[in-house]
């Protein structure tokens, strides 16, 4: 439970950051404190266990029948990771709270924060591959939304989309890798996976699932190729460059390749795909990093040079490489987030991170500029400093590359140290030389508290730096058991190890990187150098954008080909598909039997041919008078009604008459966009023959299908039904479901899932009907008023829909309609009580009362209804789904399933006993929901017709409606 | 259907009547709207069977309902009430639509007048 906490423990905190208003700074701050501090806590009541070498674990059941739970694991690893994500996430909160300014909406900064911090905790804790893949893009979502935290600047959008996509697809390659060492292992628990590693890198999937996995941590921790995403986030605020962008989420790769080490390193493979990518990497990285003109462009590549750096010592392999990797991760978070701090600390107090324009700040800024240049120092790998420590490991390991006679290693090694110094030095020159003119702001020494992150992670460099054995090396000492357990090799922090290789190489990088940087600024005109030379023609970010490019391209192309807007074509498809695939599936129909006609009834037969008559005479219509069609596809709807209510089936009856009410009114407020016929080439033509083929295929397809539908239906109906659950309905509606209309406790109880489900999706095509018609425009032929209503002989032509029913020729039928309001609201009451003994039921019931709403907008308009009732539709639908999602959750209180019924025998005053389950309310929802998704569509359709009657930069007010129409629904 | 027998007579005659009457005027109107000339005229024929002839009809189930049941049947009053409030509001409409096309009828058989609105 404690480790659970420490990773729900974020996430609540990022929920109630998220709730605070948008000027809570101090509050946010001190939440944020408090979660971060709380984390250490728990972090350190766990430490006693952890340092006994057991590996604490939490699980929790997730998905049993899949073999996948949700487990927590702490090893020695595992919880310091989780400290550098805690202890650096504290500093950052701190130093935040005086870096954003009190214009930033802060809420969703700290919501993010915290959200990530859950997140990386997740990551590093998850003892399930599976599950720490689902945490993994949590981050990387996390860090999406954090770099896009300025979203009104253009390229904060686009380093944040940059970022995640490439961690994201990242994300997915390690998730099929995931899925791949799974199938190997046969488990995705942590523990079964470390263990298998011999089973795994003899298994013939191995380097399918080496790749993947290798995709997803190389993508995270910005190695090349993908190493271009980091530079563009840096449009992120500083702290989350600090946080996310060097201390912690780009450590999440290398992370994983250590967690996994003991699993998939050991083989060539490996050491050429992780070291190659981190030699690369290292190289580049450091390299591109001395001509960078940006602060934070500069740490941004730095960082993926350290971060190179560290994937080449895990690609080595050896264990006293992965001591070092551990130790650099550790080494490179304190000192790279302290120089970010000071890196946002100049541009806070300057106003500009131009390194073109900023000089000699040590005389305004003298305790940061102290600060920054240790912390450089720390970086470059000066001795006394953290730094110099495992960079020296990493040239002791680079030795053992390659033997007595290939050297090549350890020249990378150098040179990267080289470039590491020169880039140090061109980071502090910054504090150096006269004072700049002109700075954007007159700079002086920030905040007490925003320096303090600072001061104290520039002493753990110092600390570290000066005395490895008892500060650094327990901590390091836990981490290395855990992943190396027995192999775990004896190595030694000691600042002096006398004269050796490693300390040559650390003099020469040293020494040489001064000269470097020195010829650099003198004949290569460093300060004003617009290109990187040798290496701007490898820009990752324009590939990426190319290849974005032509993926849309291609998809475009694709939709061209194969796509169409026409609808005639689709339906064709769907018609052939309908017909063919079943045929396919099935085989040939069986063997037709004649079944002999029993108790045939001649008025039930003649209703049915009025209505095949009227879906005949439908078809034979639709193409010149739809109005006509459309009478007469209302005909074949209460045919239909009738069936259902001669065959005993009233609820379908009910629901069937006012379902076709409410579509007959919805194809009607269509009609008026169809284009109108056109006259000129009316008349007896003879049409070609190529037109007249298409028309003969489609009229045998079209009667193929149906003919298809009926024979389906037919054979269904022949069929002696076999045990089906109706008999189980029929006999426990009353008794389990408290009921005796089996149709509505049907819906409401014993499938109320499904119609939890329905109701959703009703909403969420509603929703999908009003975004769609919000944007939808009609042609223009059909843009202008109709001619029927600009006839000026007619009285109400010059009359608005409210004043016809109010003083003209709807007078009479407005008087009737509106008495007809409070009846109908009656009658949608009784259905809706009655329903569950007697036909009715939510779903009828909130037809009805839509469609006494409808008939108040057909008789007055929509400006007369909605300047008197104020109807939200949809509120009503959010109030429907929550309503019967409280009533489902609220079996969950009792200790039932998920909506399990309850009926409960209330005593009214005056009304006796009442019978009053659960279902009832849950009705109630299914209610509002319909009621919502109706009124939603029908009232979205009807503004339609408000809307396109102006046409553009015509005056609003000329309308006579226009005033009013501008109300949103 | 059943039980129609155990009416009795006192009953059985009005029923009958009305039902028998009821019916004839429901054939007249019917016949009235196939087979009178103009529009004007054949509106009339749907208006006497709806209420004349839907109000015999109801009429005569209120009374037999009532007699066969022992007790007092007037669901059927509410269905007359909404049928006699129903039918003139939809044939003013339909009175009202074929006013309208005939105006327009007239306006294109004399285009002078038109010239303003197309």
């Amino acid at each position: 439970m404690l480790l659970a906490s420490l990773v729900l423990l974020p996430f609540l905190g990022s929920v109630l950051a998220a709730l605070m208003p948008q000027d809570a700074r101090n509050r946010e701050s001190w939440l944020a404190i408090g979660v971060a501090v709380g984390g250490l806590a728990i972090a350190a009541a766990l430490f006693p266990q952890v340092a006994a070498g057991e590996v604490v674990r939490a699980e929790f059941a997730w998905l049993p029948a899949e073999g996948l739970d949700f487990v927590l694991r702490v090893d020695g690893l595992a919880w310091v990771f989780s400290m550098l994500v805690l202890a650096i996430g504290l500093l950052v909160v701190l130093y935040a709270r005086y870096y954003m300014s009190p214009e930033d909406p802060v809420p969703r900064f700290f919501a993010f924060l915290l959200a990530f911090m859950g997140s990386m905790l997740g990551v590093v804790l998850s003892g399930n591959l599976v599950q720490l893949v689902v945490f993994w893009e949590l981050t990387s979502l996390t860090s999406f939304l954090l770099i896009g935290y300025w979203h009104h600047r253009a390229d904060a959008r686009r380093g944040a989309r940059m970022a995640f996509t490439v961690t994201a697809t990242g994300g997915l390659c390690l998730m099929a890798g995931v899925l791949v060492l799974g199938h190997i292992v046969g488990s995705y628990d942590l523990d079964v996976v470390l263990a298998a590693g011999d089973q795994i890198r003899d298994h013939e999937l191995y380097l399918p699932a080496l790749v993947l996995v290798a995709l997803g941590a190389l993508t995270k921790s910005a190695q090349f190729p993908f190493h271009f995403w980091l530079p563009h986030a840096m449009a992120a605020p500083t702290p989350v460059s600090s946080y996310l962008h060097s201390a912690t989420m780009v450590k999440a790769g290398v992370f994983l390749l250590v967690r996994l080490w003991p699993a998939l390193a050991g083989t060539p493979e490996w050491t050429w795909i992780i070291g190659g990518a981190g030699v690369c990497t290292l190289l580049i990285g450091a390299f591109v990093a001395i001509f960078q003109h940006d602060l934070k462009g500069l740490l941004a590549y730095s960082t993926i040079s350290h971060l190179g750096l560290i994937t080449v010592l895990i690609g080595i392999g050896t264990p006293l490489a992965i001591v070092a990797a551990i130790f650099h991760i550790l080494n490179h978070a304190t000192f790279k987030a302290s120089l970010f701090m000071a890196a946002g600390i100049i541009d806070h107090e300057t106003g500009t991170r131009d390194l073109r324009v900023l000089r000699g700040l040590r005389h305004k800024l003298p305790i940061t500029a102290t600060l920054a240049i240790v912390a450089s120092a720390a970086m470059a790998g000066v001795p006394l400093l953290n730094g110099f420590l495992s960079k020296e490991m990493f040239f002791a390991e680079t030795l053992h590359v390659g033997g007595d006679r290939n050297w090549w290693m350890s020249y990378a090694a150098v040179a990267m140290g080289m470039f590491s110094v020169a880039y140090s030095l061109r980071f502090i020159s910054v504090f150096f030389g006269t004072p700049a003119q002109g700075l954007p702001r007159d700079p002086h020494e920030p905040p007490r508290w925003m320096r303090f992150p600072v001061e104290l992670l520039v002493l753990a460099c110092l600390v570290v730096g000066v005395a490895p054995g008892v500060s650094i090396e327990p901590l390091l000492h836990l981490a290395v058991v855990a992943t190396l357990g027995e192999d775990a090799p004896a190595y030694d922090l000691a600042v002096w190890h006398g004269f050796n290789l490693p300390l040559l190489m650390s003099v020469c990088a040293l020494v040489g990187g001064m000269l470097l940087y020195g010829v650099l600024r003198r004949h290569f005109d460093l300060a004003r150098r617009e290109r990187v030379p040798l290496l701007h023609r490898l820009n990752g970010a324009q590939a990426y954008e190319t290849t974005m490019l032509q993926l849309t391209r291609g998809a475009e192309w694709l939709l061209r080909r194969v796509g169409t807007r026409r609808l005639q074509p689709q339906l064709m498809l769907m018609m052939l598909a309908l017909l063919l695939i079943p045929l396919l599936l099935a085989g040939a129909p069986p063997a037709w039997t004649v079944i002999p006609v029993r108790g045939f009834d001649p008025i039930f037969a003649g209703m049915w041919l009025i209505g095949a008559g009227c879906a005949l005479a439908a078809a034979w219509m639709a193409k010149y008078h739809r109005l006509a069609a459309l009478a007469l596809v209302g005909g074949t709807g209460i045919v239909t009604a009738a069936t259902f209510l001669w065959l005993s089936a009233p609820d379908l009856a009910l629901t069937q008459l006012m379902v076709e009410t409410v579509t007959t009114v919805l194809i009607l407020l269509g009609l008026r966009w169809l284009p109108p016929r056109i006259e000129s080439i009316a008349g007896p033509v003879q049409p070609p023959w190529q037109v007249w083929t298409r028309r003969t295929r489609d009229l045998a397809l079209a009667v193929g299908g149906g003919l298809a539908l009926a024979a389906l239906t037919h054979a269904v109906l022949v069929h002696p039904a076999s045990d089906t659950i109706a008999d189980f309905f029929l006999l426990n509606a009353l008794g389990g479901g408290g009921g005796s209309n089996v149709v509505n406790v049907l819906l409401v109880d014993f499938r109320s899932f499904d119609t939890l489900g329905e109701i959703t999706v009703l909403a969420v095509v509603a929703l999908t009907v009003y975004a769609l018609l919000r944007r939808f425009r009609p042609a223009p032929e059909s843009a202008g008023i109709p001619p029927q209503q600009r006839f000026e002989g007619d009285p109400a032509s010059r009359q608005s829909p409210a004043e016809q029913a109010g003083s003209g020729y709807l007078l009479v039928p407005g008087i009737y309609l509106r008495l007809l309001l409070p009846f109908m609201g009656v009658i949608a009451v009784y259905f809706f009580m009655r329903g569950h003994n007697l036909p009715g039921g939510g779903f009828v019931a909130g037809l009805i009362f839509a469609v006494a709403i409808l008939v108040q907008y057909m008789l007055a308009g929509t400006v007369w209804v909605e300047s008197r009732l104020n109807l939200r539709p949809h509120r009503w639908l959010g109030f429907g789904l929550l309503l019967a999602c409280t009533t489902g959750l609220g079996a969950w209180w009792f200790g039932h399933p998920f909506l399990t019924t309850h009926t409960a025998h209330v005593e009214w005053p005056l009304v006796g006993e009442l019978h009053l389950p659960s279902a009832f309310v849950f009705d109630l929802g299914v209610f509002a929901v319909v009621v919502g998704t109706t009124m939603l569509m029908l009232v979205a359709l009807a503004h339609q017709s408000l809307r396109a009657h102006r046409h553009p930069g015509e005056d609003l007010t000329a309308d006579g409606q226009g005033g009013a129409e501008g109300r949103r629904i | 259907m059943s039980g129609a027998e155990s009416l009795p007579w006192w009953a059985a005659i009005p029923v009958a009547l009305l039902l028998v009457l009821g019916g004839i005027v429901t054939l007249v109107g019917t016949l009235g709207l196939a087979r009178l000339q103009s529009f004007y005229q054949r509106i009339h024929g749907p208006a006497i069977s709806i209420a004349l002839g839907a109000g015999c009809i109801l009429l005569a189930s209120m009374l037999y309902f009532t007699v066969m049941q022992s007790r007092l049947v007037i669901h059927e009053l509410l269905i007359s009430v909404f049928v006699l409030m129903t039918a003139p509001v939809v044939s003013m409409l339909i009175m009202r639509a074929a006013v309208y096309r005939d105006l327009r009828a007239a306006r294109e058989m004399d285009p002078g007048n038109d010239a303003g609105n197309s």
